[in-house]
């Protein structure tokens, strides 16, 4: 098979994943619902309360998580190219931290819940910038490695930071702060959903449109400047693009862990070498991980919820160890 | 790297959900709390056995307590011996008066130091595990320390109970017993005949906290005619999903004013038929919050909500 069938085929495979994903979290609920009464439902037809729980509850929830899966993976596949680093992804990089940050000093400040994820989106690019200033202050262009460490050095800020601010406010509003952080897909509204969309639609596609640029700078810096390639700016655009598009989705969801890290290398093996293949096959894999995690946290504890990190890392973990096994 | 903090988060969240309506802890089986024995019978001295199992022994009438739960608090001043407080948490508003005692912050665990701070000579506790080793450690300060656990009506009657025996004022805590017990009993009758409306009581908004048949908000709602669509779970509060509570298809819902208001915004919300009928009943979180002595009353406006006109 010619490469480009190869990844035709990778494509359909993934999207119909996704897509029997959506399926599924449309169909699963506490509420038992038919097919037919969930096709009817979505059409705005039929009972009241099935109409509800379809257009209000489960579709929103079902669209943003795959909306989170594809960014966080897509955000995770560009960084670890454009760092060379395998344990490159938004969370290391200053993003969760500074979102945490936001998120919890929003709510301390005594902001109404609401602007809580307006918190964190602006703590996640303050943190990026932070990075991104404390990488430069060698004087030198920044190495990778050096951002690699400078996330690291404004994750630990943060976390006292955090610390800090947790210790000082009002119990109850720890209590949305905390909640809130360990990532949820439970208050999706349409009206989050647009936003999200429009700028996760931008963000990634201008990840895709540089993703050449991100084949060049994985070869090395002095390979990538040999052929051409502004190896500072480069690097640089990638960096905050894919780091905008993952504080995003801490505001749309909090923090929903380790797809950002492991989608990439899922897919990467298949996907070949080429970014944009690998940042649009991760960003359909993501989607298809984050809508089956959601469907496990609302249904595995009812009438409770699960973290929806905590159910990405369980599910994933394995899925990983196995892909490492074959990898030998 | 934030794993561990995420856990310890979430069991703060678990702990401060139940706090929230104090009305937490897992529900261990009761000890007998007050024992009798040869040394409670000596003039002014009292032997006492609280739910952490320690046994207390008060040579005098405490003339310096720290209460640290709101239920207790309201009851030292139902008690007359509210000036005897030395201390409080930042929770306790009721009555008045009780504002005008030192706030202590939080409760469930206390700052031992500045418990400590304010020489009391007994220290009521929320006898919930995070409060086990706080307990420990004033014990060993020397400080009496009564950890109780107040959860139902029952709880209630059996605190009154034992606080009229540590202001040394029992006729006056059957006089409360009394008096709550048979406010409670008429509302039962009003509504006796009622139909019995299924109720979900949302505690709080993100994640939404439901009361369980654990709480005592649980059985108001039963003594006011209604029906808890989660009385059958025995925990006091947890958090659920929006689409169990559609599922359990309650004929009202009661919440707090903002925490109404929230859900009559929230699309989601719109699945539950209690919604769209407009049916959210708006209770006075301060006046029901507290399994306390104002149990009756907080019936009564129980009952005047699901029923209006049942009762004057």
């Amino acid at each position: 098979m010619t490469q480009r069938r190869r990844h035709v085929l990778l494509y359909l495979v993934l999207a119909a994943a996704t897509v029997l994903a959506a399926l599924a979290g449309l169909g699963i609920g506490p509420v038992r619902l038919t097919p037919v009464d969930v096709w009817n439902a979505l059409g705005g037809r039929g009972d009241v309360t099935a109409v509800a729980i379809m257009r209000d509850i489960r579709a929103p929830r079902v669209v943003l998580a795959g909306l989170v899966g594809a960014a966080l993976a897509m955000s995770g596949a560009a960084l670890q190219g454009t760092m060379r680093n395998p344990l490159a992804e938004p969370y290391l990089l200053g993003v969760s931290g500074g979102a945490a940050v936001g998120a919890v000093l929003a709510v301390a400040g005594g902001a109404p819940f609401g602007l809580v994820p307006l918190g964190a989106f602006a703590g996640a690019v303050a943190a990026v910038m932070l990075v991104l200033a404390i990488a430069r202050a060698g004087g030198r262009r920044p190495d990778p490695r050096v951002l690699l460490m400078a996330g690291v050095v404004v994750g630990a800020f943060a976390n006292a930071v955090i610390m800090i601010a947790l210790a000082s406010a009002p119990a109850d509003s720890v209590r949305n702060a905390l909640w809130w952080m360990m990532g949820s897909v439970a208050g999706a509204t349409w009206g989050q959903i647009g936003w999200f969309a429009a700028y996760g639609v931008l963000s990634a596609g201008a990840l895709l449109l540089f993703a050449p640029e991100i084949d060049v700078l994985a070869l090395g810096d002095d390979a990538a400047a040999g052929l051409g390639v502004n190896v500072d700016r480069a690097g640089r655009r990638a960096y905050v693009i894919a780091s905008l598009l993952a504080a995003a989705t801490v505001a749309a969801a909090g923090l929903v862990g380790f797809v950002g890290l492991v989608v990439p290398h899922l897919v990467r093996t298949r996907a070949g070498s080429r970014h944009r293949a690998v940042i649009g096959a991760a960003g359909l894999a993501g989607a298809t991980l984050v809508i089956l995690a959601d469907l496990v946290a609302r249904t595995l504890r009812a009438p409770s919820e699960l973290p929806l990190g905590a159910v990405t890392a369980l599910g994933g973990v394995p899925f990983f160890l196995f892909q490492l096994r074959r990898f030998k | 790297m934030y794993h561990r903090y995420f856990r310890l988060g979430f069991a703060a969240c678990v702990a401060f959900a139940a706090a929230l309506v104090v009305a937490c802890g897992d529900l261990r089986s009761r000890t007998p709390a007050v024992a009798d024995t040869a040394a409670a019978k000596t003039i002014g001295a009292v032997t006492l056995r609280d739910d952490f199992g320690d046994t207390l022994a008060l040579r005098a009438l405490p003339r310096r307590i720290v209460s640290l739960n709101p239920a207790t608090t309201e009851l030292f001043f139902a008690l007359g011996a509210g000036d005897r407080l030395v201390g409080r948490t930042h929770f306790d508003l009721y009555p008045t008066a009780a504002q005008a005692v030192q706030d202590l912050g939080s409760a469930i665990p206390p700052n031992v130091e500045s418990v400590l701070g304010v020489r009391p000579d007994l220290v009521l506790l929320y006898a919930s595990e995070s409060n086990r080793e706080p307990a420990g450690r004033l014990h060993a300060a020397g400080v009496p320390t009564l950890t109780l656990r107040i959860d139902h009506i029952a709880d209630f009657r059996r605190a009154v109970g034992i606080l009229g025996r540590v202001v040394g004022d029992t006729a006056r805590a059957a006089v409360v017993t009394d008096s709550v017990t048979a406010t409670l009993e008429r509302v039962r009758v009003a509504t006796q005949g009622k139909p019995r409306l299924t109720a979900f009581w949302k505690a709080w908004d993100s994640p939404v906290i439901a009361i369980g048949g654990g709480s005592f908000l649980s059985e108001l709602v039963d003594i006011a005619g209604g029906k808890n669509v989660y009385g059958d779970d025995p925990r006091p509060a947890f958090d659920v999903t929006i689409e169990d509570v559609v599922r359990r298809d309650p004929d009202v819902v009661f919440a707090g004013p903002e925490s109404g208001e929230r859900m009559r915004a929230a699309p989601a919300w719109r699945a539950l038929r209690a919604v769209r009928e407009g049916r959210i009943l708006i209770v006075d979180t301060m006046l029901v919050g507290r399994p306390g002595v104002r149990l009756g009353e907080a019936a009564v406006s129980l009952a005047r909500l699901l029923h209006p006109g049942s009762l004057p």
